[in-house]
């Protein structure tokens, strides 16, 4: 067994590493409390949703981004987050406290607060709760629920595991306890003083490039053109679902499009590296994989250069020409350019570019199959083809499984290989997600930043769902996750 | 007798067939990679535009090239292009290599949670539009930071670094440890000198990154005089945008620009491929 942070090997029974004082999870005791994580973000989420709504008109609708003191919503995110950091640092008791601020919040804003509505830019007019409800129109919107469910799950989560907590005993074997361990964490941090500052750089660009637009998430809530964000409730949503058929479209396209090349890459990486492996002159070996990782090296603009200029449609096109010339076909053919043919073109470039590059981590794994397993296959009188269905395949299975796994992952990611290759003429067939994201927003004059946002959400929301699936997978396949 | 000798032949000669067709096969393959480029390269230096393959430019011109080293419009994009990598490939490695060996000190408060607060990040993505508009609040758009930057805090590669870095016997740290030396001065005299493969195999994948680099280049910025190479080339072939005068053949110029795009790894990348494949391998090892 090996310790989950360091990866050192453990001493059989150790409760706690050696090396970096993790706690060691066994089947018994959870330590990582999921159900209060579960609840916490549940409850996060419900901070966006409208907390009143109008049920005739979907836009009117207020949540926390629209009472009267916006800065109550940051504090709010900000003290979920910590609750949900101290229950992934194992202090679940402290965690208790912030949960119940954010209660404490939330009751303060939905009682006590005003909700604003936005009539035109930096003007707006406030209601109240009380007399908002008075109104038959409204009621309460889904927000409160979903909250007050999130806090609720995360409280009895806490709790289910404070009991835990109690009961577990650690049975700390002394000789396992390094010195550290037992320093104060004061005086650790000042000795890990230079780390920090070394880390700093680091931390800032994370929370400016990454944390900060995770943040404007909250945008696909709100109407945001030229007045600025306003709350729209689950407008761009509704929209979104019931409304837009391109957006489906890309949906589909995006799934259609990835997944095909990666089976078609996948399985033409596994090919050529078999057939590579049977090579048995060694500087030809070298060279042909030296050719064929080429392409990788080369960007999607000029790889659809590339093939552009050889699938041209006018006669300097190489393709055609020869195709033409043997009379194969009658009219030159638009590769790039018809519905008929372009994802045939892209999957056809997609294998030509990556397929070399794949073959890398297949052919590290056959080459440490052991040459005996080969020889006394062939004693026992295997085959060629024996010998890859009984030794081969199945050493390979492995990789092949965890190459497949790390690509799924990152299906919904598809954007500049099919952003430079497509046109208008193709869109039926090529629009994937982000690149619709990217047309509505950059191509068009009056673009709304809330409802890009929105497809952008629900793109990351499915990416987030791959690739947790993707890594409980690798972690049954190959005891490793991911991430 | 006879009949002994006769299946020992045909057994020898089934053997050999494989590997014949094998190589002939990889011939194939390799030509399917390189004509296509080679067509390129041919009528990069062909003055009239070619018609159907030629294995050589009918008639031989530098004109193509000559375009891009005179022209602003195709120099200041390579410019641009070399300016960003450089700077890039820098920024990006002097990240990884912070972050990657603040992540290996296994004893330190709160590495736990800078660790978790990386892999968040390759979970769960702000997104296109959140990401432009905070380079709209940052006052990045259409400056060149708005391209380096983002890519230089790059997650994956940092992971890949400490991987590299935890492969550094923990003897060497001890006995450095012992004999005076500060975490500073283990970092500069220890870590870094013994991954100089680490550092090659890292910064090979964040120059390709940024040499490669389109969609970037396209969100955030919309000026001309900063497009990079890769925006400059997309644009002359395929919305045929070639700034020209009537002396060339405007298809010679864009085959003489992908050729320019592919040629500093082109030329790099056979000496290095090692640090490159080393990189893949460590990655997928690891992650």
């Amino acid at each position: 067994m090996q310790c989950k942070s360091c990866n050192t090997e453990l001493p059989k029974g150790a409760k706690v590493c050696p090396k970096c004082g993790e706690l060691i999870d066994d089947k018994h005791s959870g330590n990582l409390k999921v159900i209060a994580v579960i609840g916490l973000v549940i409850a996060l989420v419900g901070g966006l949703l409208p907390f009143v709504q109008n049920t005739d008109e979907i836009t009117d609708a207020y949540s926390f981004m629209s009472i009267d003191m916006p800065v109550l919503w940051y504090i709010q995110i900000v003290v979920i987050v910590a609750a949900i950091l101290l229950l992934v640092a194992r202090r679940d008791m402290l965690s208790i406290i912030p949960t119940a601020i954010s209660a404490i919040i939330f009751i303060v804003a939905f009682v006590a607060m005003d909700f604003r509505l936005y009539s035109s830019r930096n003007a707006f007019k406030t209601f109240k709760l009380t007399d908002l409800l008075s109104k038959p129109e409204y009621t309460i919107g889904a927000g409160t629920y979903v909250f007050i469910l999130g806090i609720i799950i995360a409280i009895v989560g806490c709790f289910i595991d404070i009991m835990k907590y109690f009961k577990k005993d650690l049975g700390v074997d002394k000789r396992f306890l390094t010195n550290s361990i037992n320093q104060s964490i004061w005086k650790k941090m000042y000795y890990y003083r230079g780390f920090y500052l070394m880390f700093l750089p680091v931390l800032i660009m994370v929370l400016l490039f990454n944390y900060w637009p995770m943040l404007g998430c909250r945008y696909a809530f709100t109407k945001y053109v030229i007045k600025g964000p306003y709350y729209a409730g689950l407008y761009h949503f509704n929209q979104m679902f019931t409304n837009d058929i391109y957006f489906w479209q890309a949906f589909k396209n995006t799934l259609i499009l990835s997944i095909i090349k990666l089976i078609l890459n996948t399985g033409a990486a596994v090919i050529i590296s078999l057939l590579l492996n049977e090579i048995v002159s060694l500087g030809f070996k070298k060279t042909v994989q030296t050719i064929v990782y080429l392409p990788h090296f080369m960007s999607w603009v000029v790889v659809a250069s590339v093939f552009k200029m050889i699938l041209d449609p006018n006669p300097t096109g190489v393709v055609n020409s020869i195709l033409l010339n043997w009379h194969i076909i009658d009219e030159p053919i638009f590769f790039l350019g018809s519905e008929q043919y372009w994802r045939g073109t892209f999957y056809v470039m997609n294998v030509w570019k990556d397929t070399g590059w794949g073959t890398i981590l297949f052919l590290a794994t056959l080459s440490g199959i052991s040459p005996d397993l080969y020889e006394a296959a062939q004693i026992d009188g295997a085959n060629r083809w024996k010998r890859l269905i009984y030794i081969t395949l199945p050493a390979l299975a492995n990789t092949i499984i965890t190459v497949f796994i790390l690509n799924l992952a990152k299906v919904m990611n598809l954007f500049e290989s099919v952003f430079v290759t497509m046109n208008n003429a193709v869109l039926n067939v090529a629009q994937v997600l982000q690149t619709y994201i990217y047309n509505k927003t950059f191509s068009s004059g009056n673009s709304d930043y809330g409802y890009s946002t929105a497809v952008g959400l629900f793109k990351s929301f499915v990416g987030m769902i791959l690739v947790l699936g993707c890594n409980y997978a690798s972690k049954k396949v190959r005891g490793r996750g991911i991430v | 007798m006879s009949d002994n000798t006769v299946v020992v032949a045909k057994k020898k000669k089934k053997i050999k067939i494989f590997p014949i067709v094998n190589a002939v096969l990889f011939i194939l393959i390799s030509l399917a990679i390189m004509l296509p480029i080679w067509k390129v390269i041919v009528d990069s230096f062909d003055a009239r535009s070619a018609y159907s393959f030629k294995w050589l430019p009918s008639q031989f011109t530098w004109s193509g090239y000559n375009a891009i080293i005179s022209r602003s419009a195709l120099y200041k994009p390579f410019y641009i292009s070399c300016i960003t990598t450089v700077i890039g490939t820098f920024v990006g490695l002097l990240l990884v290599t912070l972050g990657g060996y603040v992540l290996i000190q296994w004893e330190m408060p709160g590495r736990n949670f800078f660790a978790y607060m990386l892999l968040f990040t390759m979970i769960f993505d702000g997104g296109m539009i959140p990401k432009y508009l905070v380079m709209k609040n940052l006052n990045l758009i259409n400056t060149i930071w708005a391209v380096i930057l983002p890519m230089a805090i790059n997650v994956y590669n940092l992971v890949l670094m400490r991987n590299f870095f935890e492969g550094i016997p923990e003897s060497l740290f001890e006995a450095a440890q012992i004999d005076g030396c500060s975490p500073m001065g283990i970092f500069f005299k220890i870590v870094l000198p013994l991954s100089k493969a680490a550092l090659a195999s890292i910064g090979l994948m964040f120059a390709v990154q940024f040499w490669n680099d389109y969609t970037n280049f396209k969100i955030y910025i919309n000026k001309n005089d900063l497009w990079n190479f890769q925006i400059r080339l997309r644009a002359m072939v395929m919305e045929s945008d070639v700034p020209n005068d009537d002396a060339v053949d405007p298809n010679t110029i864009s085959s003489a620009a992908v050729i320019v795009a592919i040629l500093p790894f082109a030329i790099i990348y056979p000496f290095c491929q090692k640090y490159f494949v080393q990189g893949v391998n460590v990655g997928a090892v690891k992650e």
